[in-house]
């Protein structure tokens, strides 16, 4: 073995990048044993301890930087929820990434997805005027003075035509209860969440200001999110760069409406299903509730719980800028739903988060089970729902 | 001469586990009247229903019973089981308190005999035994329980089990009209010992517990060494009831934990390594392993671990375990844990997982002229409180082990003491 040098000066560096509680770590290994990597096989699970990389950012070691371990993390909090010391795992993995990222070392299958974040504001090399495609024929009002909500469809849902159909049902709910809400359109950027998570501190900054300076110009207030990771960044880091807005995710605004019987669904959807509870709206949230209330008076029969759920949720693998990594079949936490749900009998496994959908559609694909399981958002069941009752 | 500077020299103790049995004794052998009140049926607390001290294995049954001996020959002892303190009033030296005495059902005209149990149906889990058995409605609440007399659990009041009970009993023992009463005593000093509770192991999800039939905490384990609990002092797997060779302790299972309890419970690596001498004495080829983040043993324990770890099937493994997993074809229990010696992620099976639960202190409930006794943000009693003659004793001060609580029941007895000739 050869021998490594400590480095102090990394190590402040790192935490100077955000991993402010990396040394408050007392090597128990919990995080490691909770990580969903322990439950796959492969080169990355057996390269991957956060554990073990954190003592390398304690001690400004080199060893971290490796593509297959310091990306492998997708910021699922499974360890940080969990953490008897409370160490903010996530941040330090974000700390870390910014360490080399911000040094312009991005691998090489995450600068397309950065670039196109620069230039088109969103990931999804997207043309900026397409945003709103997803809004044809639906008349969307536009957001102005008079407006209470201002809608911020996610740009998985702007761009991905399957992703869509979200953006579309949310929009229909909540006109059905008459909501006051409206868009921006093309203006709008990415909120930069993953860009963030992915260690370019840089590229997040940007989106942000621009974002701010945006709502705050049109006089927003309150927004509705349709992503659970747009909630996550808009409450808990545009705050200290000056957007103070009351944020809320789509479920959320719906169990409210429900409760004060704005939104009268009919126990349409026959089919056994189960919830998939999104890392970003669960664990990082605390949302566990509104989403199966909603989906429980959408179903015939009360819907049916996994064996990882709530708080102990698997996560679908997409977050942290995982969306964009290459795995390899059987080595995808994806297919590990799929196969808790069809443990549990589902025939349709249903979730809140545009990537969840993305993630746990393609590990529906790769297990070719898309005969067995329906992979579909809440918002679409809802959707569902209201029309057979109107 | 106390009684010439301050008309009250009653003192009150509250809990009568080895504590607050230790702290009336000492009040007592010295001149003062005592009342103990319990909340349980039974006095003896937890350490009735453990099976050995550690370091010296000895059973704590031994002492319990000289302490009941001691008890029954002191008039100046007045005991109430299934008692609590309701309110309390005045100030030190000169209090008036008001317990609550719940309905037993039973009157003390019961000899034990056992016929009520014999005519009783329904069975309620019983919580001597964590659950672990089944007990009758009309039960002994333990072998060796003091006073020795049958409790009727009021689920079935209004049956005609109840009164078939009553009618089993040959001297008028059964009172199915008993209610609840209250008496005001007044005392000079009240001595807080409501001791701990095992931390509810169900809410570190990812142990399982509750939901893993072959995951039990350290209390329970307890429960099953001992010659008087369900398994008759077989260490069993609750599963199948079968042979348990490979034995793992979860060492801080809640304590040491932001998430669920900030602080060290001091006693659980002790409990743990005793307990791994409880298998390997009932099976010399079995074996256990220790998964734990770090040995706390304090004082002269050192040598009492040092001469577990030394015992070549006691494995030791530095890590908190993970993900705990029961397969439910084979009962096998697997832990998954990274050594931190090796950095290697280890993932063995076990017949039986122990976590080893944190202490919770059952915190003083009461206030006197809206001044509730203080206790630090875990619940743990403070030593110095606002309304002096109020003194805390043993478990519920901090986490600590029989010998200390003892020690600290000494303590509290002299301050109480103290209390009553102060002006």
């Amino acid at each position: 073995m050869e021998p490594k040098n400590v480095s102090l000066e990394m190590r402040d560096y790192i935490a100077e990048m955000g991993a402010e509680t990396i040394n408050w770590c007392m090597q128990c290994g919990l995080c490691t044993n909770l990580c969903p990597w322990r439950l796959v096989p492969g080169e990355t699970s057996d390269g991957f301890n956060i554990r073990h990389m954190q003592r390398l950012g304690q001690m400004g070691m080199e060893g971290f930087e490796e593509e297959t371990i310091l990306f492998a993390c997708s910021t699922c909090s499974m360890c940080q929820s969990n953490c008897p010391r409370g160490v903010k795992i996530v941040d330090n993995v974000r700390g870390m990434r910014a360490s080399i990222v911000g040094g312009g070392m991005a691998p090489a299958h995450l600068r397309p997805i950065l670039g196109s974040a620069h230039a088109n504001g969103n990931p999804w090399a997207g043309p900026r005027e397409k945003r709103t495609v997803w809004q044809e024929g639906l008349d969307i009002p536009q957001f102005g003075p008079e407006t209470e909500y201002f809608l911020f469809v996610c740009c998985h849902s702007c761009y991905d035509p399957r992703s869509t159909k979200i953006a579309r049902s949310i929009a229909a709910l909540l006109r059905h209860a008459g909501v006051s809400f409206g868009v921006i359109g093309a203006e709008e950027s990415c909120c930069g969440e993953s860009m963030r998570k992915m260690g370019d501190e840089e590229l997040f900054l940007k989106l942000a200001e621009s974002n701010i300076e945006l709502y705050n110009g049109k006089g927003v207030q309150k927004i509705i999110t349709t992503s659970p990771h747009c909630l996550w960044t808009f409450k808990n880091e545009y705050p200290e760069l000056g957007g103070e807005w009351e944020v809320i995710h789509y479920t959320a605004l719906l169990s409210q409406l429900q409760e004060e019987g704005k939104l009268p669904l009919a126990k349409s959807l026959a089919k056994k299903t189960a919830f998939h509870d999104p890392c970003y709206l669960g664990r990082h949230s605390e949302i566990y509730d509104a989403p199966r209330q909603l989906l429980s008076s959408a179903l015939q029969a009360d819907p049916v719980e996994l064996g990882r759920a709530r708080e102990l949720s698997l996560c679908c693998a997409g977050g942290g800028g995982r969306i964009w990594a290459e795995v390899p079949m059987g080595e995808r936490f994806g297919e590990l739903r799929i196969k808790d749900a069809l443990n549990v009998g589902a025939e349709v496994l249903a979730t809140s988060c545009p990537y969840c959908l993305n993630m746990l559609t393609d590990a529906c694909k790769s297990l070719d089970q898309q005969d067995s399981l329906e992979i579909l958002e809440l918002s679409e069941i809802l959707a569902g729902a209201l029309e057979e009752g109107q | 001469m106390a009684e010439a500077l301050n008309g009250n020299r009653s003192i009150l103790v509250v809990g009568g586990g080895i504590t607050g049995l230790s702290a009336a004794l000492e009040a007592a052998e010295t001149g003062f009247p005592v009342y103990l009140v319990e909340k349980e049926a039974y006095l003896g607390g937890r350490v009735a229903r453990m099976n050995k001290y550690f370091p010296k294995l000895c059973p704590p049954n031994c002492g319990l019973e000289i302490n009941f001996r001691r008890l029954k020959n002191n008039p100046l002892i007045q005991t109430y089981t299934m008692t609590e303190v309701e309110k309390v009033e005045g100030e030190e030296g000169n209090f008036e308190v008001t317990l609550r005495t719940s309905p037993r059902y039973v009157n003390e005209k019961c000899t034990a005999c056992g016929l009520c149990e014999a005519a009783a149906t329904t069975e309620v889990p019983d919580p001597f035994n964590y659950g672990l058995k089944q007990v009758k409605a009309a039960h002994l609440p333990h072998e060796f329980a003091f006073p020795l007399r049958y409790v009727l659990t009021p689920e079935v009041l209004g049956t005609a089990e109840a009164e078939q009970i009553k009618a089993a009993c040959p001297y008028d023992a059964i009172d199915l009209d008993m209610e609840a009463r209250q008496m005001t005593v007044s005392v000079a000093a009240i001595i807080w010992a409501t001791g701990w509770r095992p931390y509810e192991a169900e809410k570190i999800a990812y142990y399982g517990f509750g939901k893993q039939q072959n995951v039990i905490t350290n209390v329970m384990l307890e429960r099953l060494a001992a010659a008087n609990g369900p398994t008759a002092g077989k260490i069993r797997r609750p599963s199948d009831g079968g042979e348990v060779k490979r034995l793992a302790f979860i060492q801080c299972a809640g304590s040491r934990d932001e998430n669920h309890l900030p602080y060290c419970s001091g006693v659980c690596c002790l409990a743990s390594l005793k307990q791994t001498t409880y298998l390997l004495e009932q099976d010399p080829e079995a074996h256990a392993t220790i998964f734990y983040i770090d040995i706390r043993a304090l004082g002269r324990y050192e040598a009492f671990f040092t001469k577990v770890q030394a015992d070549e099937r006691v494995t030791l493994i530095k890590g908190k375990a993970g993900e705990i997993s029961e397969d439910p074809q084979t009962g096998m229990v697997t832990v998954q844990v990274e050594d931190q010696a090796t950095g290697k992620i280890l993932r063995d099976q076990f017949d039986l997982v122990v976590l080893a639960a944190g202490m919770v202190p059952n915190s003083p409930t009461v206030s006197v002229h809206n001044t509730q006794v203080a206790h630090d943000e875990s619940g743990f009693m403070l030593t110095s409180q606002a309304v002096s003659g109020i003194i805390g004793a043993g478990c519920v001060k901090q986490p600590v082990d029989v010998a200390t609580c003892v020690q600290d029941a000494t303590a509290a007895a002299l301050k109480a003491i103290q209390s009553t000739c102060r002006r």
